[in-house]
C-alpha cells in the first residue's frame, strides 16, 4: 500500500509543477469562483478550522438545507406523529437528537484526514458485505422486507453503507490504478464483479432502489475514475437492449405492475392494487392540491393519515402541497449548488483520490435526490429512497453528515491551492 | 489513438495530464446529467403534476378528503307585499354513509338492511352504496324527525353490535314549506329535490333565493376521526336571500276565491285568469291561474284528470301525466295568448283619439253588419245601432263602427301603435316562460284583417300585455314593465335589491288618456251590471268575448269555442288598479263576458276597493243597501234609549220590565243594515231564541225583510246593490240564535240578463 500512495503523491507534486497545468488552472479558479476577496475570507476563517479552513459556502448550504429540511420534516410528521405516537413532536425531537449527533460526526470527520481512508477502503467494502449478510438472516421486518439491522436506538441499513463503500473503494481503486483504469480489467471487471454480487444480496432483501442507486455509484465511480467511454457506452446499449425487449415481450408492464403498480397510481383496477398504490396515489394528490403557491406552511390536508409517513420518503409530497412549486423550485436551487459547491471543490483537492471521494459522495445527494422525487412523482416505482437532509432516519442522517463531512475534509486541502 | 500514443511514448509519471483533463470533462458531464438533465427532469415532472394535472388532483384530493360536512344553505323566504310568509325552508336531515369506514361485508349488510328498512329504500341499492369507496354517499334526503330517531337507534345499534361507528351520519337538510298551499301558485312555483327552483319565482329568482352552500374541510382524517387540531378551511355557508312579492295576499285571496268560484259556476274547461295591477307602477296586486294547484304536494293532478289518466293504456300513462303536469303548472297569465276581443277596443279608440281622427261631430253608422272587401263583418246585434256617437259606438261595443275607426287609423298607424302599446313585445316581468304573441307580419296585413282587429280578433297576445295596454290607456299613456318582486333582502334583513317602476314609452298624451278613463267609466254606466258596475265605486271597464279560432272540434256545448273576458280600471277619476278577468271555454249556461266575467269583476272590486281603502261613492239607491254602525244604548234609560234609537234609524225592542237597559242585541258597533231591529234588555232574562232561515237567492231588499221578520238583523257583504243575489249566510238556516243577532249575508253579481257585446 504504501509505495502506492507515495508515487499518488509525487504524482500530484509533479502536476504542480506542469506550467501549462499551472496556466489552465488559474484560468478556470479565475472562471469559476475564486475571486480575491473570497480568498481573504477563506484565509480568515481559521477559526473554523485546523490547518486551513473548511469550504464556507458548502458548510453554509449544508445548514440552510438542513434547517428547512427539519422544518419540513416536523410539519410533515406532526399529524402522523400524534396519531401514531401520541405525541406531535415525537419524530422532531428524535430527529434533532440525530442532527446533534450528526453535526458532531460532521465536524469530527471534517478534521480527519481522510487520505487515511485509502487504507480502509477494501475494509469497509468487507464491512458492508458482512452487514448485507447479516440483515438476510435476520427475521423480517415491516412489510416482509429485511432492510434494517436492529441496534437499540439505531436502525442501520446496510444499503447506506454499501453506498459509501462503493464510492470509497471506488475513489481508492481508481486513484491506485489511475494508469490502468483503461483496462477493462481494472475497470469493468471489479466494477461487475461488486455491483452484481452486492445487487444480488439487495435483491433478496429486496431492495430495488438500493440496487439502482449502486448501480449508478459504480458506473459514476468508473467513469470519472477513467474508464474508458466505449464500455459505458456498451453497457447503457445492453441495458437500453433489455428495457427494449421487454417492453416489446410486454414484459415491462408487468415488471412495472409487479413493482408495486408502478405508474398506475390514479387508475382503479383492482382493490388490492389501490391499496398498494395508496401512497403514490395519495402523492400525487398532495403535489397537484399545492399547485404554484402551495397551501401554506403547516396547512397540508393529505399529512392528515392520507399519505402514510409523511416524515419518510414522500416528505417533498408535502413539501410541494404546503410551499407549491415555488417551494419546490427554491429548495432544488439549494440542493443544486450545494451539489455544484461540492463537486468543484472536489475538484480542486490535491490528490486523485480525494477528487473522486469527493465528487462521488457529492453526486450521491444528487442521485438520491432526483431518484427520489422521480419516486413520489410516480415515475419510478415506489421503493424507497429517502430525501437526503429532508427524510427522518436515524443512521441514514448521521451517516449522511459523516459524508459530509469527509466532503469537508477534503475541502480543506481544496483551499491550499488558493494560496 | 492518439492517447494510445502518449501513453506508450511517455513513462508513467508523465501522463496524469491527460487523465486529469478527462476528469474535469467527465465531472462536467456528471454535472450535466445530475444537474440538468436529473433535477431538470424532475422539475418538469413536479410543473407537470402542480400546473397541468394540479386541478384535477386537487380535486379528487379534496373529493377523499369529503369526509367534512357539507352545510345546507338555507333557501330564502318568498314573502307577500305585507310581509306574510308564502314559501320557507324548515329544518328536516339527510342521511348521509361513510362507506369507506366499513370494515367488513356483515357491516355493510347490517347497515343496508337497517337505512332500507326505515327509509323505505331497495335494499340491493342502498348495499351498492356501502360498497363504495368515499367519505359521502347520500341515501336520503328530507328525512322528518321520526325517522331521524329512528336512524340514531341504528347508529346506536350499529356501533354496539357491530362496534362500526362513523358510518351513518345525519346532516341538516332543508324542506320547502308553502304555508298557504294553493294560493298564487302560478306565481311562486315550488322546488326540486335539491331545492333547486322549477317554476315561477322560485326559478326565476332562484340565484338569490339558494344560498351558498358551505363545507367544513376541518374536520376528517383519513381514518374518518376528528382531527385534533384547528383548521382554516372553513367555509360557512351562506343562507339565500329573501323574496318580497308585490302580491299582497289579501288581494289574491279576494281574486282567487271569485276565481274558483266562477270556474265551478260556469264549468270552465281551459281555466281562467284574473291579473290585477297597479296601474302607476306595473306592480303585480295579484296574478290567479285558476285553479291553481298545491304548492306543498306539485306533482298531485286533480282527482277528475287523475282519474282520466288511469283509464289510459298503461304505457300512455306516463306520458299522459307529465303533459297534465305541465299543464297544471303553466301559468296562464303570462305563458299562453289569447284573442282579447272587445277589450281591445280600448286601444283602437285611444289610437284614434291620439290621431286626432276622432271630432265632436264624428258619427258612425252601423247597419248590423259592414262589408269590408269582399267580407261581411257582423255587429253583435244585427238590427244594427244605427247612427252612433263615438262613445255610443264604444258604450254599444259596435263592430261595424271600430271598423270604421279602424280605418281611420289605417294600417300602418295601427301597426305602430300596436307595437307601442307593448304588445309586439314580451312585457318583461319577472316570471319564466313568458309567451309572444302572433301578429300579422309586415306588409301582410290586409284591409279586412285590419277590421277584425280593430275589435280584437285574429291575433293573439297575452293576458298580461292586455292588461299592460289597458294601464296604459288609463294612467297616462304610460306603458310599464310588470313585475312581481319588489324587493329582495340578504338572511339579517339588508336589502340586496329593490325594483322600481320602469316606464317604457309614453304611448298616447295625458289627454287622450283622461277622455279615454271618462269613455272607461261610461261603459258601466250605460250597461249597468253587464258593463261591470261596483256599487259606491267609479268603475269602467270594458267586456269582451272572442271566438277561438282554429278550434276543429268545440270543447263546449256551444257551437264555438269562447273567451270570456272583462277588463277593466277603478276609480276613473283617478285610476289604481286595472284588473283583467277572463275564461277560458266556458261551458255553463253563458259564454258572453258582459254575461259572465262583468260579475267576477264586481265580485272582486267590491271586495278589492274596501281593502284599497279608495274612497267611495255611494248613489241614493246604493246608500239604502249600506251598513251602519250600531248604537251604545244601554245604561240609558228605557224611554232614552227608545228615544235614541229611533233617531238613528233603528227599530227597539224592550224586553222585561226594568226602567234601565242593561244589555243589548246587537252588540256596540256591529253593522247592520238601516232600519235593524235592536233588542234591550232591562233585566237578566235569557234571550228569547229564533230559528234562522234561508236568505240564498234573495235580492238585498227581500233578504232584509225576511230577516226582520224573523227578529233577526242582516249586515251587507259582497256586491249588494249591483243586481246581486245572496250566496252565503254566517249562521245557517236553522239553526237557534239570539232573537236580533247579526247575519251576514254574502251578495254575489250573478246575472245572465246582460246584453250581448
Amino acid at each position: 500500500m504504501a509505495p502506492n500512495r507515495k508515487l499518488l503523491y509525487k504524482a500530484d507534486v509533479n502536476r504542480m509543477y506542469d506550467d501549462r497545468y499551472q496556466a489552465s488552472q488559474a484560468e478556470k479558479k479565475e472562471r469559476l469562483f475564486i475571486r480575491p476577496s473570497r480568498q481573504r475570507k477563506m484565509k480568515n476563517a481559521k477559526w473554523f478550522a485546523v490547518g486551513m479552513g473548511i469550504d464556507l459556502p458548502f458548510c453554509i448550504i449544508l445548514l440552510i438545507l438542513l434547517t428547512i429540511g427539519t422544518i419540513m420534516m416536523f410539519s410533515a410528521s406532526y399529524a402522523f406523529a400524534y396519531y401514531t405516537q401520541g405525541d406531535s413532536y415525537y419524530y422532531l425531537i428524535r430527529q434533532l437528537i440525530f442532527i446533534a449527533i450528526g453535526i458532531v460526526v460532521m465536524g469530527a470527520a471534517s478534521f480527519f484526514n481522510y487520505n487515511k481512508l485509502h487504507k480502509v477502503a477494501p475494509l469497509v467494502l468487507v464491512f458492508a458485505y458482512v452487514c448485507l449478510l447479516i440483515v438476510l438472516v435476520l427475521p423480517a421486518g415491516e412489510g416482509g422486507v429485511k432492510r434494517w439491522i436492529p441496534l437499540g436506538m439505531f436502525n442501520i441499513q446496510p444499503s447506506e453503507i454499501a453506498k459509501l463503500a462503493i464510492i470509497l473503494f471506488f475513489a481508492h481503486w481508481a486513484s491506485k490504478y489511475y494508469d490502468k483504469m483503461r483496462l477493462a480489467k481494472f475497470s469493468v471487471l471489479p466494477g461487475v464483479v461488486i455491483f452484481g454480487s452486492i445487487a444480488m444480496l439487495l435483491f433478496l432483501e429486496p431492495h430495488y432502489s438500493g440496487i439502482v442507486i449502486i448501480g449508478m455509484l459504480t458506473v459514476l465511480m468508473l467513469y470519472i475514475g477513467g474508464m474508458k467511454t466505449k464500455y459505458l457506452l456498451i453497457g447503457g446499449i445492453i441495458l437500453i437492449g433489455v428495457v427494449l425487449m421487454l417492453a416489446v415481450t410486454g414484459g415491462l408492464s408487468y415488471a412495472m405492475s409487479r413493482m408495486d403498480g408502478w405508474g398506475q397510481a390514479l387508475e382503479y383496477t383492482s382493490e388490492e392494487m389501490w391499496q398498494t398504490t395508496w401512497q403514490t396515489r395519495n402523492s400525487l394528490y398532495a403535489i397537484g392540491s399545492g399547485g404554484l403557491w402551495g397551501l401554506g406552511l403547516g396547512q397540508s390536508r393529505q399529512k392528515y393519515l392520507y399519505l402514510p409517513e409523511p416524515q419518510n420518503d414522500f416528505i417533498f409530497a408535502i413539501v410541494v402541497e404546503e410551499l407549491g412549486l415555488i417551494g419546490a423550485t427554491i429548495i432544488l436551487l439549494i440542493f443544486a449548488l450545494l451539489i455544484w459547491r461540492g463537486i468543484t471543490l472536489s475538484l480542486r483537492a490535491k490528490d486523485k483520490f480525494g477528487k473522486l471521494l469527493g465528487i462521488g459522495l457529492t453526486s450521491q445527494i444528487g442521485i438520491q435526490v432526483v431518484l427520489n422525487i422521480l419516486v413520489i412523482t410516480d415515475w419510478l416505482p415506489n421503493t424507497g429512497i429517502s430525501l437526503p437532509f429532508f427524510s427522518y432516519g436515524g443512521s441514514s442522517l448521521i451517516m449522511l453528515l459523516g459524508q459530509m463531512g469527509i466532503v469537508l475534509s477534503i475541502s480543506r486541502t481544496a483551499n491550499i491551492e488558493r494560496q | 489513438m492518439e492517447e494510445k500514443k502518449t501513453k506508450s511514448l511517455f513513462p508513467k509519471k508523465h501522463i496524469d495530464k491527460g487523465p486529469n483533463q478527462r476528469l474535469r470533462q467527465r465531472t462536467a458531464v456528471l454535472i450535466i446529467l445530475i444537474l440538468i438533465v436529473g433535477l431538470g427532469a424532475a422539475l418538469l415532472r413536479l410543473s407537470f403534476l402542480t400546473m397541468v394535472q394540479g386541478s384535477e388532483l386537487q380535486e379528487k384530493a379534496v373529493g377523499q378528503q369529503l369526509s367534512d360536512t357539507v352545510l345546507t344553505a338555507k333557501r330564502g323566504s318568498i314573502y307577500d307585499a305585507k310581509g306574510t310568509v308564502l314559501a320557507e325552508s324548515a329544518s328536516v336531515w339527510q342521511v348521509v354513509l361513510a362507506p369507506i369506514n366499513f370494515e367488513n361485508d356483515e357491516q355493510r349488510k347490517a347497515a343496508a338492511e337497517g337505512l332500507s328498512d326505515i327509509l323505505e329504500l331497495d335494499y340491493e341499492n342502498v348495499l351498492e352504496k356501502t360498497k363504495q369507496k368515499n367519505y359521502y354517499t347520500i341515501v336520503k334526503r328530507k328525512i322528518e324527525v321520526e325517522q331521524r330517531d329512528q336512524v340514531i337507534e341504528l347508529q346506536e345499534q350499529l356501533a354496539k353490535e357491530y362496534n362500526c361507528s362513523n358510518v351513518v351520519q345525519l346532516l341538516d337538510d332543508y324542506k320547502r314549506y308553502y304555508p298557504k298551499d294553493d294560493l298564487a301558485s302560478c306565481v311562486i312555483g315550488f322546488t326540486g329535490a335539491d331545492e333547486q327552483g322549477l317554476e315561477g319565482v322560485e326559478f326565476k329568482y332562484d340565484s338569490y333565493l339558494s344560498g351558498v352552500p358551505g363545507r367544513i374541510v376541518t374536520a376528517k382524517n383519513a381514518r374518518g376521526s376528528n382531527m385534533p387540531f384547528q383548521y382554516e378551511q372553513n367555509v360557512q355557508s351562506e343562507d339565500g336571500n329573501n323574496v318580497y312579492l308585490t302580491i299582497d295576499e289579501g288581494i289574491q285571496s279576494i281574486c282567487e276565491k271569485h276565481m274558483a268560484q266562477a270556474i265551478i259556476d260556469n264549468n270552465v274547461l281551459n281555466r281562467g285568469v284574473c291579473i290585477a295591477m297597479d296601474v302607476n307602477s306595473g306592480a303585480i296586486l295579484a296574478m290567479v291561474t285558476a285553479n291553481g294547484y298545491n304548492l306543498n304536494d306539485p306533482y298531485e293532478l286533480p282527482a277528475d284528470v287523475e282519474a282520466k289518466i288511469k283509464q289510459l293504456p298503461e304505457n300512455e300513462q306516463g306520458e299522459e301525466r307529465s303533459k297534465s303536469l305541465a299543464a297544471m303548472w303553466r301559468n296562464k297569465c303570462v305563458a299562453d295568448t289569447y284573442m282579447p276581443g272587445s277589450v281591445f277596443k280600448m286601444c283602437t279608440a285611444s289610437m284614434a283619439l291620439e290621431e286626432g281622427k276622432i271630432t265632436d261631430s264624428s258619427r258612425f253608422y252601423c247597419s248590423g253588419y259592414m262589408r269590408v272587401e269582399d267580407a261581411d263583418i257582423g255587429c253583435s246585434v244585427t238590427s244594427g245601432h244605427g247612427t252612433q256617437t263615438f262613445l255610443e259606438s264604444f258604450c254599444h261595443s259596435c263592430n261595424p263602427a271600430f271598423i270604421q275607426i279602424g280605418q281611420l287609423v289605417g294600417i300602418d298607424k295601427f301597426r305602430d301603435y300596436y307595437t307601442a302599446f307593448g304588445f309586439a313585445e314580451k312585457s318583461g316581468i319577472d316570471l319564466p316562460g313568458e309567451a309572444k304573441d302572433s301578429f300579422w307580419p309586415e306588409g301582410q296585413m290586409g284591409m279586412v284583417d285590419l277590421a277584425v282587429a280593430s275589435f280584437g280578433q285574429n291575433f293573439n297576445i297575452t293576458p298580461l300585455s292586455m292588461l299592460t295596454a289597458c294601464a296604459a290607456v288609463c294612467n297616462g299613456g304610460y306603458v310599464l314593465q310588470p313585475y312581481v318582486v319588489s324587493k329582495i333582502t340578504d338572511a339579517r334583513g339588508n336589502v340586496v335589491k329593490t325594483m322600481e317602476k320602469k316606464v317604457k314609452r309614453q304611448v298616447i298624451s295625458n289627454e287622450t288618456s283622461k277622455k279615454m278613463c271618462d269613455m272607461l267609466a261610461a261603459y258601466p254606466e250605460e250597461n249597468g251590471v253587464s258593463g261591470g258596475q261596483v256599487a259606491g265605486y267609479k268603475t269602467g271597464g270594458k267586456t269582451g268575448t272572442s271566438e277561438k279560432i282554429g278550434v276543429t272540434k268545440p270543447q263546449s256545448s256551444f257551437e264555438k269555442d269562447y273567451i270570456a273576458s272583462f277588463c277593466g280600471i277603478a276609480p276613473t277619476d283617478d285610476p289604481q288598479v286595472a284588473l283583467l278577468v277572463f275564461l277560458d271555454t266556458p261551458d255553463g249556461g253563458a259564454y258572453y263576458g258582459s254575461q259572465i266575467a262583468s260579475p267576477i269583476f264586481i265580485n272582486i272590486m267590491t271586495e278589492l276597493l274596501p281593502y284599497l281603502e279608495i274612497k267611495t261613492d255611494y248613489s241614493e239607491e246604493d246608500r239604502a243597501y249600506l251598513n251602519v254602525s250600531m248604537g251604545d244604548y244601554t245604561t240609558l234609560s228605557v224611554e232614552d234609549a227608545k228615544k235614541q234609537a229611533e233617531t238613528d234609524g233603528f227599530e227597539a225592542t224592550v224586553v222585561g220590565s226594568g226602567n234601565k237597559v242593561l244589555s243589548q242585541i246587537p252588540a256596540v258597533s256591529s253593522q247592520v243594515a238601516t232600519g235593524a231591529n235592536v233588542v234591550l234588555y232591562t233585566e237578566g232574562v235569557q234571550p228569547e231564541k229564533v230559528t234562522v232561515p234561508s236568505f240564498i237567492g234573495c235580492a238585498a231588499y227581500e233578504a232584509n225583510s225576511i230577516a226582520l221578520q224573523a227578529g233577526l238583523n242582516v249586515s251587507y257583504t259582497g256586491a249588494v246593490s249591483s243586481g246581486g243575489v245572496a250566496t252565503a249566510q254566517s249562521i245557517a238556516e236553522g239553526a237557534k240564535v239570539s232573537r236580533g243577532t247579526v247575519i251576514t249575508i254574502t251578495f254575489s253579481a250573478n246575472t245572465s240578463e246582460g246584453n250581448s257585446d
